[in-house]
């Protein structure tokens, strides 16, 4: 049985259209004109125990309101939702007892207290039987380097350490499910790893459900099996990583560096996307021209150095979907 | 037993938060010293130009003013004004995403927060007593004035609540709390005892709910309102209470399923 459920989920916000300008400001007092905008559409996602799914999406997409539909904060206008056997906007508390939630943006720990006390406060909420604490706390601090800052005010905490502290206090009570959004946003390149080797780890060794909201697609690389690819309210792609890449990643760049000036520079199915100096980046699409016999033509005209090819990166791939829309290059994928 | 931990442990927090402000604390004992002075004084003047009346003797007076003010140490709180500045920056979204009950959360917080000012009536009445002298009455009418003070706190947290739920719609509540504030200070009796209003305004404003958060606890106290009249005056505390609750249950129940957190 799947642990995330979810058919036809719809949300619409309702929201105040404002007029431009003071007078316009000034009419909105009086008369309001509301316009209807459709966060998520179609929503229809299922997700076994023990998944981790990258949710990505452009910004507005429509990822966090998923996320807070799942979380019952957020009543769907329409569609059914299942989280561990429970609708999560009518059983809120039961459901909470089920997830773990982290935030980039905000932060579930307390300010003003020192971060083993809001721990002590996450514990009393969640009863977490005290061997029970002591062993995750263990855990926890091991993976995520912990002591250092565990007496200090959150309010003093660097972003890295807080969002450490974040993580922490979402896993306290062992949550089956875990959703995660934009979990590594502003983090330097140690914090970010070090939160990655984190989500792995529960992952693997606790059989956590996880899903992933990212702009930072070397989450999705390092951590993602599946992705599911939201653009405005729809999902467009639902399925392996490695999928999109061989469907989307058709066109790689040969790298040549020229040992002598070379006139011409055009080659079938190849575009010149770049020349620096003597360097010359030629982009070809694979399925059309092998970079064997590529290689070879441009060998053939000019003298060359050097040479490497230069695989899509998933950024590019993403970007061109965002762009293009899903449906208009590759077949529609089943499921 | 489980049940009852998070809110006593949120109710610890506030507790300790309220203590680091520590300039805070003294400021506020500071300034209740200055106004307990100067209404001594506004008193005194007024009563030797004979502009008192008989209801009440000048002691009298200065004693329901300091009580008074001793009595705003609590009761100007908003206990829940959290609510507001949660919604207002969306953070209220990680507390509906815990399971515990989110009103009572506010609550918890707001009586540890009220429990910490509460310690401070304790100097601050000790320190008052060196500017003015105060009568204090007999152990029977202080049991029933605690009481009616109690009563009138829960008529005050209730209002106050209701009035931050609004803060589901609007999300800012500011010029409507300064309204109601303005009312109590003027309906509530905490700077002129009601008993100075025309006899005819005096039977309607005893009915509002402002008289039974300040008035009715201090003229308890100074014994206007008598034996004889406890029955009466509690039970009208207790309505507001009533209304005020389950003002409070509908406002929570209608707003809170407007949450749409701002931003993310």
């Amino acid at each position: 049985m799947p642990i995330i459920e979810t058919h036809r989920l719809r949300k619409v916000f309702r929201s105040v259209e404002r007029q431009p300008g003071v007078g316009g400001a000034l009419r909105s007092l009086f008369s309001r004109q509301y316009v209807d905008k459709v966060a998520v559409e179609d929503v229809n996602l299922t997700m076994e125990t023990g998944e981790l799914v990258g949710y990505i999406g452009p910004n507005g997409a429509g990822k966090s309101t998923t996320i807070k539909m799942l979380t019952g904060i957020l009543v769907p206008t329409s569609g059914d939702i299942r989280v561990a056997g429970i609708v999560p906007y009518q059983k809120r508390k039961e459901n909470a007892r089920n997830i773990g939630v982290v935030f980039g943006q905000r932060s579930q720990l307390y300010w003003d207290l020192p971060l083993r006390e809001s721990f002590e406060l996450l514990r009393a909420i969640y009863a977490v039987p005290r061997p029970k604490y002591e062993a995750n706390m263990a855990f926890f601090s091991e993976i995520l380097d912990l002591d250092e800052f565990m007496t200090t005010p959150v309010r003093q905490l660097s972003l890295g350490q807080r969002m450490r502290g974040d993580f922490a206090a979402a896993m306290l009570h062992d949550p089956p499910i875990v959703y995660l959004d934009e979990p590594t946003i502003g983090l330097d390149v140690v914090a970010k790893e070090a939160i990655r080797t984190f989500i792995a780890k529960v992952n693997e060794e606790r059989g956590t459900t996880v899903i992933l909201t990212t702009h930072d697609l070397a989450d999705v690389e390092r951590l993602c099996n599946r992705i599911v690819l939201i653009d405005d309210g729809r999902i467009v792609y639902d399925g392996a990583l490695e999928r999109l890449r061989m469907e989307y990643g058709t066109h790689r760049t040969l790298v040549v560096t020229l040992a002598d000036t070379c006139e011409d520079l055009s080659f079938p199915h190849t575009e010149l996307v770049e020349q620096e100096a003597n360097v010359v980046h030629l982009k070809f699409d694979r399925r059309k021209i092998t970079a064997e016999h590529l290689l070879r033509l441009v060998t053939e005209r000019c003298t060359i150095s050097d040479v490497s090819i230069v695989e899509p990166e998933m950024e590019d791939i993403i970007r061109r979907i965002y762009l293009e829309g899903y449906r208009t290059q590759a077949p529609t994928p089943a499921s | 037993m489980t049940a009852v931990r998070p809110y006593f442990e949120f109710a610890k927090v506030a507790f300790s938060r309220e203590a680091t402000y520590r300039f805070e604390v003294f400021t506020s004992i500071g300034s209740l010293l200055v106004r307990v002075y100067l209404f001594r004084m506004v008193w005194t003047a007024l009563y030797f130009h004979n502009a008192g009346i008989r209801e009440l003797t000048l002691a009298e007076a200065i004693t329901y003013s300091t009580v008074a003010l001793l009595m705003s140490l609590v009761m100007d709180i908003d206990q829940t004004r959290l609510l507001v500045s949660k919604l207002d920056d969306g953070s209220i979204a990680m507390d509906f995403m815990k399971p515990i009950s989110v009103p009572l959360y506010f609550f918890s917080d707001g009586t540890g927060e009220v429990s910490f000012h509460a310690l401070l009536i304790v100097p601050s009445l000790i320190l008052a007593l060196f500017i003015v002298h105060i009568q204090v009455p007999d152990p029977i009418v202080l049991c029933v004035f605690f009481l009616s003070f109690f009563l009138g706190y829960l008529v005050g947290l209730l209002m106050n609540f209701c009035l931050n739920c609004i803060a589901f719609w609007t999300l800012e509540i500011q010029a409507m709390q300064l309204i109601v504030t303005w009312i109590t200070d003027l309906l509530g009796g905490e700077v002129i005892p009601l008993v100075f209003f025309p006899p005819l305004v005096q039977g309607f404003i005893y009915f509002l709910p402002f008289a039974a958060m300040y008035s009715t606890p201090v003229l308890i106290y100074v014994g206007v309102i008598g034996p004889d009249e406890y029955l009466r005056a509690l039970l009208l505390q207790a309505v507001w209470i009533v209304v005020f609750g389950i003002g409070a249950v509908l406002m929570w129940r209608f707003g809170s399923r407007r949450v749409v957190v701002q931003g993310g």
